[in-house]
């Protein structure tokens, strides 16, 4: 393939195989929010919420990896998720669609950064805003500048540090000090989390589940992995992702596990970099920053990429004939210009990270059904489909006060689906009629 | 509250976790492209075999004795009438026909190598049939150089002549039509013979699952198809299979 020609930017120039696609996956999905909120879910729902939000993981990639073969059949010519957007709906809901597309974009984008964020304040004496200057700048060169070939280069790398971290500390730490001292430790200073019988736990992981299908089956990168992996070899790609992302949030709870067994804690959302400061060997503190800092960098750029090729692509160009050139000139624009904004707003806000993955959770449960529909339908869709997703999330708003976020998250899940169903029924027997 | 005993069963858990994912990944690296070849090479067993099958199918089923004779005599007559032109084409077609039949052993040939064959076929059934038979060959003209698996256009042409137009008298129209259908191949075989004439469906049905099996051994099951067609103005098989070139 020319390096000239924008489909290089999107999709590099190779098609990947099994390895190689869960090693790309990999790299998309241990984000700062893996990295971040699953301890925070180990806290608040004690061991249960720990493997759950493992399970919520591997499962949404494996139940996303039998639609994604439906995709690879379907739109066997395509390279992102707007293309088939485009070709499936009418103009109204092609616009909605992209509009939840550019906001989830942002949200998940801002999640990672926030966690860069953090993090650089921990680890480096200097001002955030520095710091994440050059972070971002990285993360420009990899994504926006460098597209989905530089992104697969570094993958490789990205997961080899991922697993180097998350197998040699814990490793480490619990051969040189035992479960014991731990175990009393949590027994002494968090008995909560030793208790299993939660019932909270369990509507927090079939949320969970909800949310991080709606997640995965709406996002962007994702779908352009899609479109790279070879089509005989989808689903078993992201099935094994799905198994072997579970193993990472698991690890990082047992890391969790160090760092609060000695006492209490003040924030929760950086604890898990706490263990910066309770790791002693200087090796070990300098690869879980690497770790840490490779899996956000990697998610960001990934999501960076894919979201600069839903502005140029499936946005400006729709307006506007462009070239190979404009289209690469534009994407330079858009990336730095979605990196500046970024620098901003992280500057200025600092919300709770599964507050905001909860929050979003709405758009994320009510999106479910709509995108499923698009994906399996065969014939024209009835323009109410992606509108449905919006009346979905308007309602479960309304309810969150009555019955709480979680029972609201499936509120929003249920209309949306009500609502595809009766148009699907209608459409049958609209066609069965006019036949 | 769990006991200790359970709490390092969750920690070696949680440590050993990643290292299972690490051997999963690790061993998918190492082995994938060799499972991938041995994928691939029993499947060009398979459609090797299969094609030897098909091959041994032609020659014991397809090139039968009678038809062999028939065309013989039929050569033999234009000697003893003494038309030396036809009689000298009609042996060099039959000449072309057997060395296509005897030399074709590759898993896939062009349409147009397919074609050429039909013709000398034809052509050898037009000296038996004379003016009773009418043939029509279309093709687009992007298909020429698209792969097909041998002898599968071919197989229902002999069809053809073998359930209808040798069973009955008068007048016998073939029709072959090859085009491009989006990413497809789409091969139709059309002739007079109607529904009537077919004694013989399971014969016939033998026939079309060969070539459904060749085709799946090649493409994906979704996008192949085979169809009989019964009507009373004829009968149709409509093969699809997707547009590959030899590029």
């Amino acid at each position: 393939m020319n390096k000239q020609d924008y489909q290089f930017y999107i999709s590099g120039a190779i098609k990947l195989g099994v390895s190689f696609g869960i090693v790309s996956l990999l790299a998309r999905w241990v984000t700062g929010n893996t990295i971040l909120s699953s301890p925070e879910t180990l806290l608040k729902y004690g061991m249960v919420g720990g493997i759950g939000y493992s399970l919520m993981g591997a499962l949404s990639l494996i139940l996303f990896g039998m639609v994604a073969k439906r995709i690879r059949q379907s739109f066997p010519h395509h390279l992102t998720i707007g293309d088939v957007l485009r070709q499936k709906l009418n103009p109204s809901g092609y616009w909605y669609m992209i509009c939840i597309l550019l906001i989830t974009s942002l949200d998940s984008i801002f999640v990672q950064a926030m966690g860069a964020a953090i993090l650089l304040h921990i680890v480096f004496p200097i001002p955030i805003y520095l710091g994440m200057l050059l972070f971002l700048f990285v993360c420009f060169l990899i994504g926006g500048m460098g597209g989905m070939q530089r992104i697969h280069q570094l993958a490789s790398v990205n997961v080899t540090l991922i697993f180097a971290a998350v197998i040699i500390i814990p490793v480490y730490f619990y051969i040189q000090n035992g479960v014991h001292p731990v175990f009393e430790g949590i027994k002494l200073y968090h008995p909560y989390l030793l208790y299993f019988q939660n019932t909270d736990a369990m509507l927090f992981i079939m949320t969970a589940i909800l949310i991080g299908f709606g997640q995965v089956i709406i996002d962007r990168s994702t779908w352009q992995r899609v479109f790279l992996l070879k089509p005989a070899k989808v689903q078993l790609t992201f099935t094994l992702a799905g198994f072997i992302w579970m193993t990472i949030p698991l690890a990082l709870s047992s890391l969790l596990m160090i760092i609060i067994y000695s006492g209490s804690y003040d924030n929760i959302t950086s604890l898990l970099f706490e263990l910066i400061n309770r790791i002693q060997t200087t090796l070990f503190v300098f690869l879980f920053i690497l770790f840490c800092f490779s899996a956000i960098s990697a998610a960001i750029s990934s999501e960076l990429q894919a979201t600069t090729v839903l502005i140029v692509r499936n946005i400006l160009q729709v307006f506007l004939s462009l070239t190979n050139r404009d289209k690469w000139n534009l994407t330079y624009l858009t990336s730095g210009f979605i990196c500046v904004l970024l620098l901003v707003v992280v500057s200025i806000f600092s919300p709770s990270l599964l507050e905001l993955l909860f929050f979003f959770g709405h758009m994320y449960a009510s999106l479910i059904i709509p995108m499923l529909y698009i994906i399996l339908s065969k014939g024209p869709i009835h323009s109410i489909i992606p509108f449905s997703s919006l009346i979905g999330m308007i309602g479960g708003y309304a309810f969150i006060s009555v019955v709480g976020n979680f029972t609201a998250i499936w509120i929003s899940f249920f209309i949306s689906g009500t609502l595809c169903s009766i148009v699907w029924i209608y459409t049958i027997f609209n066609n069965h009629f006019n036949k | 509250m769990i006991s200790l005993e359970s709490f390092s069963i969750y920690i070696i858990l949680c440590v050993l976790a990643p290292l299972i994912g690490a051997f999963t990944l690790l061993f998918l690296f190492i082995f994938e492209k060799r499972i991938d070849l041995i994928e691939k090479e029993k499947k060009e067993i398979a459609i090797e075999r299969e094609l030897q099958m098909a091959l041994y199918n032609q020659l014991n089923q397809e090139i039968q004795p009678h038809f062999l004779f028939n065309t013989l005599n039929s050569i033999l007559s234009l000697a003893r009438l003494d038309r030396k032109k036809e009689l000298v084409y009609s042996i060099e077609t039959f000449s072309k026909l057997l060395k296509f039949k005897y030399q074709t052993n590759t898993n896939n040939i062009t349409v147009n190598d397919e074609l050429t064959y039909i013709k000398y076929y034809l052509e050898i059934q037009k000296t038996r049939f004379r003016d009773r038979l009418f043939y029509e060959i279309e093709a687009d003209e992007d298909v020429h150089q698209a792969l097909i698996i041998p002898f599968l256009i071919q197989t229902l042409v002999e069809n053809a002549f073998k359930h209808s137009f040798e069973k009955h008298i008068g007048e016998a129209f073939l029709k072959v039509t090859v085009k491009k259908c989006s990413q497809s191949i789409q091969v139709t075989v059309w002739n007079s013979a109607n529904n009537q004439a077919i004694d013989d469906y399971n014969e016939v049905g033998i026939g079309l699952e060969n070539i459904k099996a060749r085709l799946h051994l090649f493409y994906s099951k979704e996008t192949t198809s085979i169809n009989l067609l019964i009507s009373e103005t004829g009968t149709t098989v409509v093969a699809v299979f997707p547009y590959i070139t030899k590029e």
